[in-house]
């Protein structure tokens, strides 16, 4: 008996999220079109993510894959099997990127969100900007966020708190 | 250049820089949005809901099946153009959602221009929504259904240019609400010629140089990162809907006299909205009825939201403005005519408030020097997409045409645009030369290097050999204040002492993004500097439900801070009062003979803390809600000056802010 084209495939996919490995059936948990970003939200509750293009446009559903920024609007559930997942409820609650983001505040730059609508996809594109490169240049820091929008417009508040949590990274790698 | 900001007042509280309350949780990703609250997670058994949308410029529906689509497994409701329900209901448009103040059907703004239906068979540019909507166990299977729609559509004539859709003969758009392309007089914008003073031929005599310009305004849209979406839910008679629209009250109002069930079977709860930009003032608001509708049909709760695209389906009302402008060669402006023609696309909307209202404001606030004015406009139906409200309610329009006269002007006079706009600009209350126009347009002067930068039209050196630069202004009187405070009726603030000396914040409004929650705080801690408590005492009510019996301030024209921050003050005095009378009673004084200072109550020789005090009566907290009108005195009006440096290249015409 030859086999279906469904049952030819792995039915269940494993995903590591924030730390713990999960396992998903599909057809009962996710469907094979179901993108990651509608996956974690909507059957997993990470609503950190937000899904505001649906097209891999405006960077609102970022999250960390394999150590990696990646649009999770662009991806299929199912193409994350035996992947690492990091969302933004993963991260510390006293990351330095997510401290930088909430305290900054200043003359000549403002703050780094009003809405608050893109944040945390800002800070999952900085947290894994900083993980490779802890003091990037003001061009690398452009670059690494050509993918994020912010609507309200706190670009330079955001600039700010990229340079303050790499202050805070390598103030805790000396007191460390 | 950074300037340190220095507070004409010293407070304690407010005038510094400081994060923003809900700054924490919404770098966690923890504050709580529409379509985060409204999940299949959250809501099992949730339906998705859809909605039909013309392909064709201007076309009606002759015949609508959706057999097919009814029939489709996971289709849970259907509502259509010919159901009883919906062929009842009244037309409307955006007047409901001119969040200023609530209003009711009867008096909302542009009650003669009514020409949205709700699911109507008649759709007038392509994206229009109509005929049907469907909700589904998923998103996928809704849209599915809706393929599965079968239309017989009248393809109509149609017209995307305002020039030939105002001439006699076109196919009128809307003859429900206008005999031709043009929308009539109205008791908002006035007729057609909106403002005359004096008499601008004689001004026009009467000047040396007389100048003549256009500008064409495009459609730049709205473009909330957080798409509209709502969900409406039915326990009996009782509907619930959970959105991001910054007006609650307002909703509840449209969604209560449009379904017509009273106001009291309505509850609406919004919480953090991921940007507003004016989207809230547009007319694409029937939404909330359909999905109430079909949520009614199922017996489930039914969510609908904006995809990317539909969330593109408003903007700014694109005028095309034309001004003559008369002076004599010494600068005095004589005469100015401003005539603009405003392609308001396929529904009316506030389309005449930024095409008349605004412009007239701005006359008020800024040409009240000129002794020779007139404005005329003509706002046309044409079967595009709608141009309604953006930030700024028409601001931005007439400050393209306004900028450009001012150049225009001082080239052809040979003088300098800040002293020609100090020499002829200032409000009807004030005098001229106007002290804030003068500090902005010095200040901003000073700050760019205007005197070593600004050089006549291609007199400037060229960089890199073809690149020139140039500077330049925009200027405009910020009229809103006193706009907004004549006309939000009155504003509610709850303060509520908590036995602990905690303080619950009732100031409703929907926080968009524009800090009105922090700006409350600030003000609240502020105005109990009796009770020596800090803003992190304080808890800003977040979640803005029409059910806590209190009107939202609606986060519109920058206005929240000040105007319930005015009540608060009220209110904390009257809480202070209390809390003084409550100490008489407790320590068996005359309230004349207390006094509270930083927490702590004292006089006759005793002394207590409130905590100490609230603990030990019947912990029954102390609240005030105050309703006012807001002090609407004219006070002023702050002008407001941008200035930048742009280097054009002019191999290519790429064009860059230095």
């Amino acid at each position: 008996m030859v086999d279906s084209p469904r049952n030819s495939v792995n039915e269940k996919i494993n995903l590591r999220i924030n730390g713990e490995w999960h396992e998903y059936e599909i057809g009962r948990d996710l469907e094979p079109c179901t993108t990651l970003s509608a996956f974690l939200r909507e059957r997993l509750g990470f609503t950190g993510l937000k899904v505001s293009c649906d097209e891999g446009a405006c960077g609102a559903c970022t999250i960390i894959l394999d150590g990696k920024a990646i649009l999770s609007c662009m991806m299929l559930a199912v193409e994350a099997d035996g992947k690492d997942v990091l969302t933004i409820e993963g991260l510390a609650k006293d990351d330095p990127v997510i401290e930088a983001f909430a305290e900054q505040s200043e003359p000549g730059h403002g703050t780094a969100l009003q809405c608050g609508y893109c944040t945390p996809g800002f800070v999952m594109s900085v947290r894994a900007l900083l993980n490779e490169n802890p003091d990037p240049t003001l061009d690398e820091v452009k670059e690494a966020l050509s993918g994020n929008l912010c609507r309200c417009g706190c670009y330079a508040g955001i600039v700010m708190a990229v340079r303050h949590a790499s202050e805070k990274i390598a103030q805790r790698a000396r007191q460390a | 250049m950074t300037i340190p900001y220095k507070p004409r007042v010293k407070r304690q509280f407010v005038g510094g820089y400081q994060p923003r309350i809900d700054a924490d949780e919404k770098a966690h990703g923890r504050a709580p949005y529409a379509d985060d609250m409204i999940s299949d997670r959250n809501y099992p058994g949730l339906l998705h809901a859809v909605v039909l949308r013309c392909p064709y410029p201007r076309a009606r529906i002759v015949r609508m099946d959706v057999s097919k689509a009814r029939a489709l497994p996971g289709v849970k409701a259907v509502l259509t153009y010919e159901d009883p329900e919906v062929l009842r209901m009244k037309p409307t448009n955006a007047g409901w959602t001119d969040a200023v103040d609530t209003v009711s059907y009867e008096g909302m703004m542009w009650r003669k221009f009514r020409d949205r239906r709700v699911l109507g068979d008649y759709a007038t540019w392509a994206g229009d929504e109509v005929g049907v909507a469907i909700a589904a166990i998923s998103q996928q299977i809704a849209e599915q259904a809706l393929k599965l729609v079968d239309v017989d559509w009248e393809v109509l004539p149609f017209e995307l240019d305002p020039l030939k859709a105002l001439k006699p003969g076109a196919p009128v758009i809307h003859p429900e609400t206008a005999s031709t392309n043009v929308l009539p007089p109205d008791p908002v914008g006035g007729p057609d010629v909106f403002l005359v003073k004096g008499d601008i031929e004689k001004g026009f005599a009467e000047a040396d140089v007389v100048l003549e310009m256009d500008t064409k305004h495009h459609n730049p849209t709205q473009g909330s990162l957080d798409p509209w979406c709502c969900m409406a839910t039915w326990e009996g008679d009782q509907l619930t809907i959970i959105s991001n629209s910054y007006a609650t009250d307002q909703t509840r109002m449209h969604v209560s006299q449009m379904l017509e069930i009273p106001i009291h079977k309505v509850r609406v709860v919004s919480k953090y909205v991921g940007g507003q930009f004016g989207r809230g003032d547009t007319g694409d608001q029937p939404f909330f009825i359909f999905t109430a509708l079909l949520a009614k049909i199922a017996g489930q709760p039914v969510k609908f939201k904006h995809s990317r695209r539909d969330s593109f389906h408003d903007t700014r009302q694109p005028a095309q403005y034309h001004c003559k402008v008369g002076a004599k060669a010494d600068g005095t402006i004589t005469a100015l005519h401003f005539k603009s023609i405003g392609d308001i696309g396929a529904h009316a909307d506030h389309s005449v408030f930024a095409l008349k209202f605004a412009p007239a404001e701005i006359s008020e606030a800024a040409l009240a020097p000129i002794p020779n004015i007139k404005m005329e406009s003509y706002a046309v139906y044409t079967d595009h997409i709608p141009g309604c409200m953006m930030r700024g309610v028409g601001n931005s329009q007439f400050n393209f045409i306004f900028g450009r006269m001012i150049d225009g002007l001082a080239e052809k006079l040979g003088k300098d645009p800040i002293a020609l706009s100090i020499q002829n600009f200032g409000h009807e209350w004030g005098s001229c030369p106007d002290a804030s126009l003068k500090a902005v347009l010095e200040t901003g002067a000073q700050r760019i290097g205007w005197t070593e930068k600004r050089h006549q039209p291609g007199t400037g050196p060229l960089y890199e050999g073809f690149k020139r630069r140039g500077v330049g202004f925009s200027v405009h009187p910020g009229w809103h204040a006193e706009w907004q405070e004549e006309r939000r009726g009155q504003v509610q603030v709850k303060i509520t002492l908590n036995p602990d000396c905690t303080v619950t914040l009732d100031a409703p409004t929907v926080e968009t993004g524009t800090g009105s929650n922090t700006c409350n705080v600030l003000g609240c801690a502020e105005a109990l500097g009796f009770l020596g408590i800090q803003p992190k005492d304080i808890a800003w009510v977040a979640a803005i439900d029409t059910d806590r019996g209190m009107r939202d301030c609606v986060q519109t024209d920058s206005a929240v801070s000040f105007l319930q921050s005015e009540v608060m003050i009220v209110a904390a005095q009257e809480l202070k009062k209390k809390l003084l009378d409550t100490a008489a009673s407790f320590l068996q004084l005359k309230t004349d003979d207390l006094e509270i200072v930083k927490g702590r109550i004292v006089g006759a020789g005793k002394e207590i803390s409130v905590k100490e005090l609230l603990m030990k009566g019947d912990l029954v907290p102390i609240s005030v809600m105050i309703s006012r009108h807001p002090a609407s005195q004219r006070t002023g009006v702050p002008y407001i000056a941008s200035f930048a440096e742009v280097e054009v290249d002019t191999s290519t015409g790429r064009t860059q802010v230095v």
